[in-house]
């Protein structure tokens, strides 16, 4: 059985749903208390499977956690804060998360796949149009940057520690941008919403795009495919469309959006100059953008997901294409 | 002066910034129970000491104040520790969970010669600030009524956090969610309102929509407190329904009143009309709009100056503090303030158990 611990949320329900349809899994799923039955209910035309096992614990109790863990062979674990500020999400995702590791350390889990984020990955100091890939090495400054990534930096170092002295069988798997209804396709990465104007950062960066269903699809094959603890595998689709591309088709399908282009070489300006301020007043307006977030975000990179096909045998059972086709017609409605 | 934090969570981030602010002030330890969240308060500042034992780190680092942000149960206990090694303490509201608690620790800080200072930030915002000096100078007159709003958005930052978790610490106060948040009005209200003998009424309500079938229903949302001395009278109003979510103290008094909300950071008198019938009506609202256009404009002056941070209050009240350790000035907050505004949050948890029944449930 494989235990899904933040199944609940937009990419969790994803991988609930395929565990069960595609691959005939069976599945408990543990949800904060008070979750909702009928989040699942509607996956499964309103009926709940037979696979699927719903067990509400708390991270912070462990022996709820023992008990969740009870005849399980796997953990995929998506379960992550994604509010507050850094102590709030070092809270629930780092603290949460060493819970379940020693859980799991206790119980012998054969593979742990841990859901981690591009976010953690030293990408300011790969130069511009230089690869992200797995070889890049973990961020050298996680308090530059905003307090999800920090927190994700945290948690999946502290994974890797579990790996090399307690024997966690870990797999992480890093996923770009994970996009599909019900969210916007407008991420961070394309720009920002300010005043009443969309300032478009991403120009004709490519974005790292990841279809929900592709992203749960690589997790599940994480978890599935043997002779790969200890691995790490970024998760992007195939054709990755332009910064440029995706607004462009935003402003002719969904809504139009009044926007301001804002050039790298501008914007990283702009960030030396937020710092300054920042510095020069005590922090009256805090660091938002620092040239180090700017160059991690916003520099244009290309990214590859060669070593997710090579050793997993993934491949993108969604089709860009059709990933964007589903994604801006459920936007226009 | 050498500062230690004991409790990284959130409140522990403004703690540092506005210490790390202060000329001749440093942050030489932080201390929590889980390590992540010391190691990651350590590493955002650049602190030397990084504790999870804060008795360890209260030998080696020996700190001259200790500043305690860990929940509200924990305040009594840690701040006997702290006492015990020879540090000043600055408490974060609450001060303590009941007046028997802070009882017992201002008796041990008088004891051992140092000062404990209440948390209550609000009361150095500028704009109470010149609300008081304007109370002080009498151009009120007699202070006749107060009203303290504190409102409250349970889907923020905080709010979301404490309602995703039925075992938040926030849950097994025993006043909830009101009991973390309103010594800040109380405090608000008692720096206007001197005297120890302060009657009491209070009832909570639940207006929010029960969603968990858990102990996360449980708490008050809402408080209406009215507190009575013998010349003045006051209400609380602690709110999480009411939109925008703002913090305002309204003093009515004999020649005049006046409004300070902490929000906009203004303060608007309200001066009336000598006019008679229909021109009165006309010559109120033009003092009214000439008060928005004075503090509109002095807002600006202060956002080109750089002068409207957040946590102006926190700041003052910390070089205060610092100050009166060093023998500069006096306390700006009194432990027996401390004290006053304890007990009457107490008798307001108290008067909202007392009045609990079908009746406060929506």
């Amino acid at each position: 059985m494989i235990l899904v611990t933040g199944g609940a949320g937009f990419l969790g329900k994803e991988v609930v749903r395929l565990l069960i349809a595609k691959y005939k899994r069976p599945v408990r799923c543990v949800v904060r208390p008070g979750t909702s039955d009928l989040v699942f209910m509607e996956l499964f035309q309103n009926k709940l499977p037979e696979q699927l096992t719903l067990m509400q614990a708390n991270f912070n109790n462990s022996e709820e956690l023992k008990k969740a863990l009870d005849g399980i062979e796997m953990v995929i674990h998506l379960a992550a804060s994604l509010k507050g500020g850094y102590p709030a999400q070092v809270a629930n995702t780092v603290i949460a998360s060493e819970n379940l590791f020693k859980a799991c350390v206790d119980k012998g889990i054969k593979r742990f796949v841990l859901c981690s984020s591009f976010g953690v990955m030293g990408a300011s100091s790969v130069p511009r149009g230089g690869l992200i890939d797995e070889s890049v090495p973990m961020e050298h400054h996680p308090e530059w940057r905003d307090p999800y990534s920090f927190a994700k930096h945290m948690q999946e170092q502290l994974a890797w520690d579990y790996h090399r002295k307690n024997g966690l069988p870990l797999v992480v798997v890093r996923p770009g941008v994970i996009f599909g209804p019900p969210l916007s396709i407008l991420s961070t990465r394309i720009g920002l919403e300010a005043f009443g104007l969309f300032l478009h950062f991403g120009l004709w960066n490519t974005i790292p795009l990841i279809y929900k269903e592709n992203c749960a699809d690589m997790l599940i094959k994480a978890a599935l495919v043997p002779g790969v603890e200890g691995e790490i595998f970024c998760a992007v689709d195939d054709d990755l469309p332009t910064s440029s591309y995706l607004l462009k088709r935003y402003r002719r399908e969904v809504a139009p959006k009044k926007s301001v282009l804002i050039p790298y070489s501008i914007l990283r300006q702009l960030a030396k100059l937020n710092v300054w301020y920042s510095r020069k007043t005590n922090n009256h307006l805090p660091p938002v953008f620092t040239p180090y977030k700017v160059d991690a975000t916003w520099k244009g990179h290309r990214f590859s997901n060669r070593k997710a096909k090579e050793k997993l045998g993934w491949c993108p059972s969604v089709s860009m294409k059709e990933a964007l086709d589903i994604t801006f017609q459920f936007s226009a409605k | 002066m050498k500062i230690a934090i004991v409790g990284c969570g959130q409140i522990a981030d403004a703690h540092i910034q506005e210490v790390q602010k202060i000329p001749n002030a440093v942050v030489v330890g932080v201390c929590d129970l889980s390590i992540h969240l010391a190691r990651q308060a350590a590493l955002r500042y650049q602190v030397q000491g990084c504790y999870t034992d804060i008795k360890l780190m209260l030998k080696e680092v020996q700190p001259d104040v200790v500043h305690i942000t860990t929940p509200p149960a924990s305040h009594a206990p840690l701040a006997k520790i702290v006492l015990s090694y020879g540090s000043h303490i600055y408490m974060e509201k609450p001060f303590t969970v009941n007046l028997s608690e802070a009882q017992d620790i201002v008796a041990m800080a008088t004891a051992t010669g140092k000062l404990i200072c209440a948390g209550h930030n609000y009361m150095y915002d500028p704009a109470y600030l010149r609300l008081l000096a304007a109370c002080r100078e009498k151009k009120l007159g007699d202070i006749v009524h107060l009203i303290s709003v504190m409102g409250y958005n349970l889907f923020g930052p905080f709010g979301s956090v404490s309602m995703g978790d039925p075992l938040h610490w926030l849950h097994r106060l025993p006043g909830g969610l009101a009991q973390n948040n309103i010594s800040h009005p109380i405090s608000l209200i008692l720096g206007l309102m001197p005297g120890d003998t302060i009657a009491v009424s209070a009832r909570g309500y639940r207006l929010r929509k029960e969603r968990f079938q858990d102990i996360r229903d449980n708490f008050f949302d809402e408080i209406r407190a009215n507190l009575s001395t013998d010349s003045t009278t006051a209400h609380l109003v602690f709110t999480s329904k009411v939109r925008p979510v703002q913090t305002c103290v309204t003093v009515y008094g004999a020649q005049g009143a006046a409004c300070a909300s902490l929000d906009s950071r203004t303060l608007r008198y309200i001066k009336g009309s000598n006019l008679p019938g229909p021109f009165a009506k006309v010559q109120w609202s033009y003092l009214d709009a000439k008060e928005a256009v004075r503090e509109f404009m002095g807002n600006v002056g202060n956002m080109a100056k750089a002068r409207l941070h957040y946590f102006s209050g926190m700041h003052e009240l910390f070089t205060q503090f610092y100050a009166a350790i060093e023998g500069r000035q006096k306390m700006p907050i009194q432990m027996s303030e401390a004290l006053r505004v304890t007990a009457v949050m107490d008798d307001i948890v108290r008067e909202c158990k007392k009045n609990d029944g079908e009746k406060g449930r929506q």
